[in-house]
């Protein structure tokens, strides 16, 4: 059963006059050609019941101009979209908060302002106020809320809703920790009770986790459609091209550059995973004899923490490089990092003087290997030993 | 995680059958859900219909926005809901000093202050509720670009605060009349249709000028001013017996003038309503709010664009 569907979907902006300029006022009306932008030009996708799909794409390439559309905020230019079910956007929540009115009065706005009736309202508004964990300033005006008490609120009227479709954007990464898994166990729940979910994300591993498909948007078209695996790669390849253009050659006084980096296993299906053993190989070109290089890999969180580094600095053991190409090899025999999608940083130093730094310019995308619990794999062995009883 | 994605994954999977509509299914948290398409904004008599159903169906958001706005209104001021009342008193004393003490202006036998109070009850009513509804769109332009509900129901909810003034200045007339030994007569139940009329064209005027004005900020700039004209237009300060016979026609082309000048004859002198003239602004009245709302629907559409 299709909830959601797309069909040859265009939307044109009209990015120049749009009447606020009084000497242009005849530009809005009549627009010259050179004005118009296509946001979005012949999408067309089907979403199924209880899909969850992602959305990703660059800036600009028009995921919001998508979400606007499927929550009616403004319409195609062309194409048509249809929509079965209650659908609720999970989008900069708390926009429609009125600030003189207290908490519970804006549950009662915003909640009709999204589609709820009254007595629908009121029968909810305890677990709304309970799930917000402000009850305590339920009944004091919102502008005196802390912007997390804002969005907390916000996000437990929605969440209340009980929508057939939900759309996310970027929510994830708004509120405390506490906040974050709270919306997460919510949308699980929803996700489990058969909610379809559209996910409009930065955040790739989000979008891996969560999404059962997924789409990449490239200026206001789409250029991929699939399993979010494959999806998220040739996104990242477009946003971080690697091998030819996220290597290119900076400048010829350059005495090294790193070329490229991947990352294998040693099993046959060349996914790297998480307990397996894994070989790093950053390729290299140096102009002149480097003395003493140093080699960094570093690998990212997606919140952006470093999460780990491979280097040769602390093996102590530092190569001299001659002019030419070649590669470093790192072998690792157990990868201890959970399955994920991590960025990657490279760094050739010498004498510790930094001669070329890549940043973001691939990723490493780990597989389920190994089950973990925690942040780590820890490689190990087990045995019981019984005290020998006593006779 | 993964055994959540694979039990979606599952569910994805077995509810693929097109075309089968599951009945009492628990994952339907709504009975029989609404399928809706979205196209290009359209100029068609259809999508009005499908406006007014959707209008309908968010009638609970009209009725809480209307309660807040009156409860924000007054909040943080001394004098709260007093306010109301010493708008229209403040006007009727000054035009009483112009009209009755300054110059003299033909009444038909009622004391001024009610015979201009009378008429500046909807008057105040149609001018409050469209300055409001002009600046309402913009003024928290977040509602229009971050949610969808039917925009209509902003400018409308300033059409239902400003009834509630209205209501309290009504109760003020009432005293004013008691004070004056004027006394109602039946008539005075026709002011309930002509205030209907005048609500009509005060939502088909403030519909209009509030779509345009998302548009082009010159509505807003321009409303002051172009009120103030109105006002000396309608025969609000001065009666319509007062202007030369070959004025009169014309202000039978203005529904304001006719429905304010109706409005005190029901109450003041306690005569019957111009049928004729009221048919007749009913009839521009419909037509009006018939075109504003076409119109307003299919701005509607691309409002939060260029606001």
């Amino acid at each position: 059963m299709i909830d959601l569907r797309l069909d040859r979907v265009g939307k044109k902006y009209n990015i120049r006059g749009n009447g606020s300029s009084p000497r242009r006022w005849y530009r809005s009306v009549w627009p010259s050609r050179s004005a118009e932008m296509w946001a979005l030009r012949d999408v067309s996708f089907d979403v199924n019941q209880g899909e969850a799909l992602g959305i990703v794409g660059h800036n600009g390439a028009g995921k919001t101009t998508i979400l606007k559309l499927l929550s009616g905020i403004t319409t195609p230019t062309r194409g048509a979209i249809t929509i079965r079910g209650r659908l609720a956007a999970l989008v900069e929540v708390g926009s429609g908060f009125h600030p003189e009115l207290t908490g519970r009065e804006n549950i009662y706005l915003h909640g009709a302002m999204l589609g709820m009736r009254r007595s629908e309202i009121a029968r909810k508004l305890d677990s709304i106020i309970e799930f917000s964990g402000v009850s305590q300033y339920i009944d004091v005006p919102v502008k005196r809320y802390s912007s997390g008490m804002y969005v907390r609120l916000g996000f437990s009227i929605v969440a209340h809703l009980d929508p057939d479709i939900l759309l996310l954007d970027e929510v994830l990464a708004v509120g405390d920790v506490a906040f974050q898994a709270k919306c997460l166990d919510r949308i699980a729940e929803l996700r489990k009770s058969g909610c379809t979910i559209i996910f409009v994300s930065h955040d790739l591993a989000a979008v891996y986790r969560v999404c059962d498909r997924a789409l990449l948007l490239n200026r206001g078209q789409v250029v991929m459609e699939g399993a979010p695996r494959p999806v998220i790669d040739q996104y990242q390849h477009m946003a971080f091209p690697s091998d030819d253009r996220g290597f290119k050659e900076l400048d010829a006084g350059r005495r090294a550059e790193c070329t490229s980096i991947a990352f294998t296993s040693s099993d046959s299906d060349l996914s790297v995973r998480t307990g397996s053993p894994m070989v790093a190989r950053l390729s290299y070109r140096a102009a002149v004899t480097i003395p003493d290089a140093v080699f960094r890999i570093s690998l990212y969180w997606p919140s952006g923490y470093l999460c780990a580094q491979l280097t040769n600095d602390s093996s102590g053991h530092r190569f001299t490089l001659q002019p030419g190409k070649g590669s470093v090899e790192f072998h690792c025999p157990v990868l201890p990092v959970v399955p994920g999608l991590y960025r990657v940083d490279v760094s050739i130093e010498t004498n510790g003087v930094e001669v070329d730094a890549r940043q973001r310019c691939a990723t490493l995308c780990v597989e389920a290997g190994k089950p973990v619990s925690g942040d780590f794999y820890i490689e190990n062995t087990c045995s019981v030993r019984p005290e020998s009883p006593t006779i | 995680m993964t055994t959540e994605d694979d039990a979606s994954l599952v569910v994805a999977g077995a509810v693929s059958e097109p075309g089968v509509w599951p009945e009492g299914n628990a994952i339907l948290h709504s009975s029989g859900r609404p399928t809706r398409v979205i196209g290009p904004p359209a100029f068609s008599l259809m999508a009005v219909l499908a406006g007014l159903r959707t209008l309908f169906q968010y009638s609970d958001l009209l009725y809480t926005l209307s309660l807040f706005r009156l409860n924000i209104r007054y909040k943080q001021s001394i004098l709260g809901w007093a306010w109301a009342a010493l708008q229209p008193l403040t006007l009727m004393c000054i035009y009483t000093f112009i009209f009755a003490h300054v110059t003299t202006v033909k009444t038909g036998g009622a004391p001024y202050p009610v015979f201009v109070f009378s008429a500046l009850l909807p008057w105040i009513f149609f001018s409050g509720a469209i300055t409001n509804a002009v600046h309402g769109l913009v003024t928290y332009p977040n509602l229009l670009t971050k949610m969808y509900f039917p925009r209509e129901i902003i400018p409308l909810s300033y059409l239902a605060a400003s009834f509630v003034d209205f209501l309290i200045a009504s109760g003020i007339l009432l005293v004013l009349m008691a004070h004056y030994h004027a006394t109602l007569t039946w008539n005075a139940l026709y002011a309930a249709p002509i205030f209907l009329v005048l609500a009509a064209f005060t939502a088909a005027v403030g519909l209009f000028f509030s779509a345009v004005h998302v548009r082009f900020r010159d509505v807003g700039l321009a409303m002051p001013f172009a009120l103030q004209l109105w006002m000396f237009a309608a025969p609000v300060v001065y009666s319509v017996q007062s202007v030369p016979a070959r004025f009169q026609k014309l202000y039978l082309l203005d529904p304001i003038a006719v429905l304010i000048e109706n409005f005190r004859r029901v109450l003041v002198f306690g005569t019957a309503p111009d049928a004729a003239q009221l048919a007749f602004s009913t009839g521009i009245t419909l037509v009006a709010l018939a075109l504003a709302y076409l119109y307003f629907k299919t701005s509607e559409a691309t409002m939060a664009d260029v606001i």
